[in-house]
This record gives C-alpha cells, sequence and structure tokens, in this order.
C-alpha cells in the first residue's frame, strides 16, 4: 500500500488568463477524512475535479494509491466514488433503489451484488422507507442522502464530496457527519469533502486545508489550527460607556468592534494581554462582564483568508 | 466481460424505467409518428391518384420506418448528453470506471432496441390501415436496421461530442435527420460514391429485399456492415476528441 491515498505535487489549472490553482501539493492519508475550505473561486472544484480526471490540469502530478491518476483513470475510479457540488448526481424520476441499482451497475457490480448493498446503504442512511418512492418528491437532505448512496455502491476506499452540505438541514448535516465518520472508523474510508458549513467540516475532518485564490493558505489538523488562533478574542462589557482614551489604547492593541458598552477585542499577540487589563483599569470605566471567545472555524477562516478583518462577528 | 454486460443491463433498465416513467409521452410519439404517416399515405395517395402503385405505397412505408429509426439513431447520443447535462447527472457517467464512451453507446443501443419494438407497433399500424400488408421478415429486418443504423450511431457521437461543448446542437441534428431523406433516395448499388455515404446503402439494401424482393451478393452486406463499422469508429474518435476538449476547458458538468 502507498504511503498516502492521494498525492498531490505542484497542480496547476488555468483558464484563460485566470490560474485556478497555482502549483498546490498536498496529501491525504489513508482512512482520514480531509476537508477543504475556501471561499468560491478558491480552487476547491477544481481540485476535486482534477483527481476525478474530469477536468484536465495544466502542470504538475496526482497520484491516488500510488499510481498516477490520469495514465489509471478507470482503475482508480473502480476505488472512488464522488458527489460533485451543482449536480444532481441522481436521477429524480426514479426511486433510490432504482438510481443505486443503476449506479452500480454503471460501475459494473452484479445485479445480486448491488442489491445486497444497496439494501445496506439505504437502512443505514435512513432511506428505506422511501426507497421504492420518486425521489422528485424528496427534500434536499433525502436527495443528497441518496447521492451519497449512490456514490458508495461500488465500495469505493476513495469518497470525494463537493459541497455535500449545501441546502441540507440540521438534523440531516448531524446525521451525516456521524456516518460519514463512521465508514471512516469501521470501514477505513477515505474521504475529501470541500464544505463552507464550517461546522460540518469542524466536526467531521481531521485535517483542514485552507484555499484562496488557487493557492493553499493553511494546511493542518483542526485542533492545530484551533489552538493556533486559540484565547485571542475577548468580550468585555463595561458599567459606563468606553471613553475614546480607551477606545484608542485598545485600538493599538487589535482589532477592536463597539457596541454600545460592550467591545469585542482581538489581541494582535497574547503579548498585549497585561495591556489590554492595564487600559481596562486606567479607564476607571468599570468591567461588568470580561470572557475569553473560543474561536470556531469560520473565526479561523475568515482570519487566515484575509477577509474577515474588523467585520466578523464573535461567539460569545 | 462481466462488468461489461452489468453495465449493459444497467442502461437496459434504465431505459425501461424511463420509457415507463413518461408512458404517456412515450404512446404520444408513436400516435404522432403514425399520424403523420397517414397523412402522407393519404396524401401521396389523393395527389398521385392512379398513378400510384402499390410498390411506391410500399416503399413509402418501409421507408418511412426507416427513416424513423434512423432519425431516432442520429440524435440518441447527442440528445442523451444533452439531456444528462441538463439534469446534473452527465459528469456521474463520467466516473464510471468502464468509461463514459462505453455507457453511451448501451445506452444508445439500449434505446434502438426498445425503439425496434415501437418501429413495429408503428409499422403493424400504418399496415392495419394503409391495408397493404407486406411480408416482413421481422429478423431480417431488425438484423439489416441494426447493422446499417450503427453507422448513424457513430454520427450519433460525433453529435455527441460536439454538445459536450456547444451544449444545444438539437438543431444541427434535425437539419441531418431531415437530410437523410434526400439521402436515401440516392442509388447505392452497384457501388458508386454515394454507396460511401454512412446508413443509405444499408437502407437501400433493406427497402429494396422487403418491397421488391432484390437479392444482394453476400460481399454486399460485407459492405453495408464495414461502412457502419467505419463510421462508428469514426464517430467515436471524434467524440473522445471533443471530450479531451471538454475536459481541457472544464465544460462537462456546465450547461
Amino acid at each position: 500500500m502507498s504511503e498516502h491515498c492521494i498525492n498531490v505535487n505542484g497542480l496547476v489549472k488555468t483558464y484563460g488568463d485566470l490560474t485556478a490553482v497555482n502549483r498546490i501539493s498536498f496529501q491525504v492519508n489513508h482512512g482520514e477524512i480531509l476537508g477543504i475550505l475556501g471561499p468560491n473561486g478558491s480552487g476547491k472544484t477544481t481540485t476535486i475535479k482534477s483527481i476525478l480526471g474530469l477536468i484536465r490540469f495544466d502542470e504538475g502530478s496526482i497520484s491516488v494509491h500510488g499510481l498516477d491518476a490520469v495514465r489509471n483513470r478507470r482503475k482508480l475510479l473502480e476505488r472512488t466514488g464522488a458527489v460533485l457540488e451543482g449536480a444532481r448526481n441522481t436521477y429524480w424520476y426514479l426511486s433510490p433503489r432504482e438510481n443505486l441499482a443503476y449506479f452500480a451497475g454503471s460501475r459494473g457490480v452484479s445485479s445480486g451484488e448491488a442489491t445486497e448493498r444497496a439494501d445496506k446503504l439505504l437502512k443505514s442512511l435512513d432511506l428505506w422507507d422511501v426507497a421504492d418512492k420518486e425521489m422528485r418528491q424528496f427534500s434536499a437532505g433525502m436527495k443528497q442522502k441518496c447521492a451519497i448512496a449512490c456514490a458508495f455502491i461500488h465500495d469505493p476506499d476513495l469518497l470525494l464530496l463537493d459541497e455535500p452540505t449545501l441546502g441540507l438541514d440540521v438534523a440531516i448535516s448531524r446525521q451525516l457527519r456521524a456516518w460519514l465518520r463512521e465508514m471512516v472508523n469501521e470501514s477505513g474510508k477515505t474521504i475529501l469533502i470541500t464544505s463552507h458549513n464550517m461546522d460540518f467540516i469542524e466536526s467531521v475532518c481531521d485535517r483542514v486545508l485552507v484555499m484562496r485564490k488557487g493557492e493553499i493558505v493553511s494546511h493542518e489538523t483542526v485542533a492545530s489550527l484551533k489552538k493556533k488562533f486559540a484565547g485571542k478574542y475577548f468580550s468585555i462589557t463595561l458599567k459606563n460607556s468606553p471613553t475614546d482614551a480607551l477606545i484608542s489604547h485598545l485600538s493599538e492593541l487589535g482589532g477592536l468592534s463597539t457596541e454600545g458598552n460592550r467591545l469585542t477585542l482581538e489581541l494582535a499577540s497574547l503579548d498585549h494581554l497585561g495591556s489590554m487589563v492595564k487600559a481596562l483599569d486606567d479607564s476607571r470605566c468599570g468591567i461588568e462582564d470580561f470572557r475569553t471567545v473560543e474561536n470556531d472555524l469560520e473565526d479561523i477562516f475568515l482570519n487566515i483568508i484575509g477577509d474577515g478583518e474588523g467585520n466578523h462577528e464573535q461567539n460569545s | 466481460m462481466s462488468k461489461t454486460l452489468n453495465l449493459a443491463l444497467a442502461e437496459a433498465k434504465l431505459v425501461f424505467w424511463s420509457m415507463k416513467r413518461y408512458m404517456l409521452d412515450t404512446l404520444a410519439a408513436i400516435g404522432i409518428m403514425f399520424l403523420i404517416f397517414m397523412g402522407m399515405f393519404w396524401g401521396v395517395k389523393t395527389i398521385g391518384g392512379s398513378g400510384v402503385t402499390g410498390e411506391s405505397l410500399d416503399d413509402m412505408l418501409v421507408g418511412y420506418v426507416l427513416w424513423m429509426s434512423a432519425m431516432f439513431c442520429m440524435q440518441s447520443t447527442g440528445s442523451e448528453i444533452t439531456t444528462e447535462s441538463q439534469r446534473g447527472t452527465l459528469e456521474q457517467l463520467y466516473l464510471s470506471p468502464l468509461g463514459a464512451h462505453r455507457v453511451l453507446f448501451f445506452r444508445a443501443l439500449m434505446n434502438m432496441v426498445f425503439n425496434f419494438f415501437f418501429v413495429t407497433v408503428l409499422l403493424y399500424l400504418s399496415m392495419a390501415a394503409t391495408g397493404r400488408w407486406l411480408s416482413v421478415n421481422l429478423p431480417f429486418l431488425y438484423a439489416m436496421v441494426l447493422l446499417s443504423t450503427l453507422s448513424l450511431v457513430g454520427i450519433s457521437f460525433m453529435l455527441g461530442g460536439i454538445s459536450l461543448i456547444h451544449k444545444r446542437i438539437q438543431a444541427l441534428g434535425g437539419i441531418l435527420s431531415f437530410g437523410l431523406i434526400g439521402l436515401m433516395l440516392l442509388p447505392t448499388y452497384p457501388m458508386n460514391a454515394c454507396s460511401f455515404l454512412p446508413f443509405i446503402a444499408g437502407a437501400a439494401l433493406v427497402r429494396n429485399t422487403i418491397v421488391s424482393g432484390d437479392s444482394y451478393p453476400l460481399w454486399w452486406y460485407g459492405f453495408v456492415a464495414a461502412n457502419s463499422a467505419f463510421y462508428l469508429l469514426a464517430g467515436l474518435m471524434i467524440f473522445k476528441v471533443f471530450e479531451r476538449r471538454a475536459m481541457k476547458l472544464n465544460k462537462m458538468g456546465q450547461y
């Protein structure tokens, strides 16, 4: 077995003057879930489609299970499933069971084997009761679950999910993340996910790769990413209105936003902690409430891509 | 081999489920084809009067059925790609380890098989309505229509390739289909330049054998088969060229 499940090396893809992906390199280990975060146009989908061979890239190389993904595309597709963003991925005029039967056959799986796997997938994804109903009547979440089941029907080792939570309600999103985790923990699958849903990525992924304008700007585990940005956000409620001197002083220490007596401060460095306490004490405005704000992945993401400076809300 | 067979069965099921889901549309299509034929038949009889012979009416009947099959085959892959693209399922076909061209080929083949059934219904309906009963050797008819229309499946792959990039090509498919009516009147035997065009040598063979009882040497059947094989392979090769271009431009999932 090769060291990595996916090895992307120096990938470049351009469309005319636009560079969609610019010399990115990363690896996905066997049996892990890697999340790709990034704003629209950051190159997430181009990366996924390049791995799947749906896009011909300009430079670089991609290997999956140690095999060159371009030269061995069909062989790799036997072990790869995918749900693509912005596409239906399934036939809505058919039932989930018919879809599963079709996609199994189109991947070369025999009818008997397909029936057995379809039954398991329908049960585990809570689609059993609607297995014979036309999908057109389904909610977005149920359609998405069915698309994921179809991507799993040929029992692939690797699954690529492009925005799998788009339009899903909280309950189905939670069910999906538990199911995907189970697939990785129990069956050793490897999953690569792109999503705008930070909560989903945070709870399901082992590592996160952040992309911006076709480049990788961060590539770490969720825990180390959160640790890196931990303890720098503070929410302070004053007894009296903040003085101009206090606002001026705190602004020098980092990003500050005010709303009446409530201040939110992002320290540029934890070294400024003492200065912050001293400034608050000197101002004599009185402190009613003081708390450290726990960063969620969304804050970190905005911080990394540099779009969130000064205008994102802190969760308290 | 067994994987290819599983794919063929899956395509047969999909075509059957589609027809079942859209049964009313399928029946309406047969009804319209029948009405068009009857309109043509009575038109020719009325205008031609006593000058219209029984053989020319038979010729018209077989010609119409052949043209229907041909039109259907020629537009099959192009319209499948357009529909799959609109539905948002085209990229999933490209994730088949057996190759999208195989998926689309078996889709076209299964559509042809189901189409034969409807054409047979149309043929018998037309014979019953006109009172002209041809002695139709159905296995021969199917074998020969399949053999000759495979060349049009090749043309449909060429159109399919164009549709991967340009998406809507129904008008082009329509023009070519109607162009076929004129081409089917061209002489193809003994061998001449027209014999090398797709489909028409096979169509003439079917028509003349069934209507006039003509017989052809064995090598001519071989020639029809070679003609079909050539256009089918050429169509697949051209499709692959457009496919590579669509992948380069990231046009596969867009509509």
